[in-house]
């Protein structure tokens, strides 16, 4: 049996293998990046501190993000592979924890999907070092959902709106049931056409003192109060509510799991060929790098985040515990500061944890 | 830490103003009558005929604060500050008794031009489409984190952040500081006055002074019995 040291080592020969440089960020970073990235959700899990400068800083709560920030520059974003381990800081309900991570950032690759094989191979491979071959993967896919989106028949103002809510399923479901039971009040001012309406708004807000750009324009709160009463009588379609439900709660073993979405979208009219396609061909790359893993596909599952964009997975141990997870995140260097999309994915190790299932 | 019983219990009362003088005549009415002897410049208190009853005089938010970490017996101070105190400062007390003064709640309160917003499901809606129209997310200026960021995630908005304020926080969609407030009011006037309107379900907690105890600290058999004798005081 291969000793914690011996396993150890093949650990760090993992991420400063050929082809990756390994990556040492900093680990007192300043806060506002998470915050501007992820909100005020994610940023209730960062243990903070105030700078003399009066700056508001954050010890590390991932690798992801300094990575991908430090990949821009002016000239645009360099393909570049970044393997990185060491510790990262959360705030959780009992309090403050401190545990280990290692994993790869693969950003700018030609070929993306290639690059979504690699972080599979480098999960797999780490999964080896510590013995864990009959793993649960947990795959979702944002393209997917969002492709279902797309082609499903709504007013287009819910498109983003769901889309924000897609990973929490409370979040999606208190939605999905309110567009059930829309109603207009707002009656006050029925009538008035959407002039009319800008410069009543325009005066009130000057009235109260109120900037005209800075924060919600006369013309945006004038546009949805007008989108509110007209979704009273054009809601969504009952149908188009019924077939979002019946997706997310797809939930199993990936082909069956994939062939009732299929068979959804086909008996509602619709052709998502390509994305659920391409969510069989990565789910069959992942499933010859771990052969005895179960692999189980759950339509609503993903971070809520919304610079996700491709396949999610979640590695789970005989202990239950997340051993791995990552992604595709095109969307996340654009939200960082580079001028365009550009393609990314990765993991992350729970570096103890795996250790724990070598123990077993 | 003490190696000896302790046989006294500390009891933390506002420092001033009309929450000291409320508490004091709460405590009258109840037959133990505080009794503040240096004045208002002393932080020390007795209770006549109870000399095992310490009273201190702290500001409400400190003695929320303490009773969560567990440094106070007991003390008079606000819901809404217990909560504030920590992520989980309401299970690291027993909120014993309310006693009916020092009235609040804790609101979330939008722009009153704001036609389309009536409740927390127009805000999500609204929240959800402000980063990608202004570039950044939508503002919530307050000094209570905690409670707003679990009233927003119940209503399942995540796409916000928290601008902390520590003072006139109904100024802050004026001033540009954030896009809406979470504050405390009582009658409303202040946010009416500040063109602002409270969100039909956007009570996030009454608050109301209360006799708290620590559930923090590890009491000894005769505090018990003084902690008791207290709060069978404000059986009613």
């Amino acid at each position: 049996m291969t000793k914690p040291g011996k396993r150890r080592e093949q650990l760090m020969s993992l991420v400063s293998g050929a082809g990756v440089t390994p990556a040492n960020p900093p680990a007192l970073l300043p806060a506002s990046d998470y915050f501007d990235l992820a909100g005020e959700e994610f940023g209730a899990r960062l243990l903070l501190t105030t700078g003399a400068d009066g700056l508001q800083y954050c010890l590390r709560p991932d690798f992801t993000l300094p990575i991908a920030k430090a990949c821009i520059s002016g000239e645009g974003v360099a393909p570049a592979a970044f393997s990185y381990l060491g510790p990262v800081f959360r705030q959780r309900a009992q309090g403050p924890v401190e545990f280990e991570q290692a994993g790869l950032e693969l950003v700018g690759q030609p070929d993306p999907e290639a690059a979504l094989s690699r972080v599979f191979e480098f999960t797999a491979k780490a999964l080896g070092i510590y013995g864990v071959s009959t793993p649960a993967v947990r795959l979702g896919s944002v393209a997917l959902f969002e492709a279902l989106l797309e082609a499903a028949d709504m007013p287009p103002v819910w498109r983003p709106r769901l889309r924000r809510r897609f990973g929490s399923r409370k979040a999606l479901t208190a939605s999905l049931d309110r567009l059930t039971s829309l109603n207009g009040n707002t009656q006050t001012l029925a009538g008035k056409s959407r002039n009319e309406l800008i410069e009543d708004i325009t005066g009130q807000m000057l009235e109260s003192g109120l900037s005209l750009v800075e924060s919600r324009t006369p013309e945006e709160i004038a546009d949805r109060f007008l989108e509110k009463q007209a979704l009273a009588v054009a809601k969504v379609p009952e149908k188009t509510i019924a077939l979002l439900r019946a997706y997310l709660a797809i939930s199993g073993p990936v082909e069956q799991a994939l062939a009732e979405a299929e068979e959804l979208f086909s008996a509602n009219g619709l052709s998502l060929e390509k994305p659920l396609s391409g969510v069989a061909a990565q789910a069959k790359v992942l499933a010859a790098l771990l052969p005895d893993a179960v692999l189980s596909f759950e339509a609503g599952f993903s971070p809520r985040l919304h610079y996700y964009t491709g396949l999610v997975f979640e590695i789970a141990g005989e202990g239950g515990d997340i051993l791995a997870s990552g992604g595709q995140y095109d969307r996340l260097l654009q939200s960082l500061g580079a001028q365009k999309e550009v393609s990314a994915s990765g993991c992350a190790l729970w570096v103890a944890r795996l250790e724990g299932e070598a123990g077993r | 830490m003490s190696a000896k019983p302790v046989n006294e219990i500390i009891l933390a009362v506002p420092s001033k103003g009309r929450l000291e003088e409320q508490s004091c005549k709460v405590f009258a009415d109840a037959g133990l009558a505080i009794e503040r002897p240096g004045g208002a410049r002393s932080y020390q208190g007795n209770i006549a005929g109870h000399p095992d009853i310490v009273v201190r005089f702290l500001s409400a938010g400190e003695i929320a604060r303490e009773l969560v970490r567990g440094n106070l017996d007991m003390g008079i101070t606000g819901t809404d500050l217990i909560h504030e105190a920590s992520q989980n400062g309401a299970e690291k007390v027993n909120i014993a008794r309310a006693l009916g003064f020092g009235q609040a709640d804790v609101v979330i309160a939008v722009p009153g031009v704001w036609l389309d917003v009536s409740t927390m499901s127009d805000l999500s809606d609204v929240a959800a489409d402000f980063s990608s129209r202004h570039g950044r997310w939508l503002r919530v200026a307050t000094k209570y984190v905690n409670l707003t960021r679990r009233f927003f995630a119940a209503h399942g908005i995540a796409e916000y952040k928290i601008v902390q304020s520590l003072g006139a926080t109904e100024a802050a969609p004026a001033s540009g500081a954030a896009d809406l407030i979470v504050d405390i009011t009582s009658t409303g006037s202040t946010l009416r006055a500040n063109g602002l309107r409270v969100l039909e379900d956007g009570v996030i907690l009454k608050s109301e002074a209360s006799l708290v105890v620590s559930h923090n600290r590890q009491f000894g058999e005769q505090q018990q019995v003084l902690l008791e004798r207290v709060l069978a005081a404000f059986a009613n």
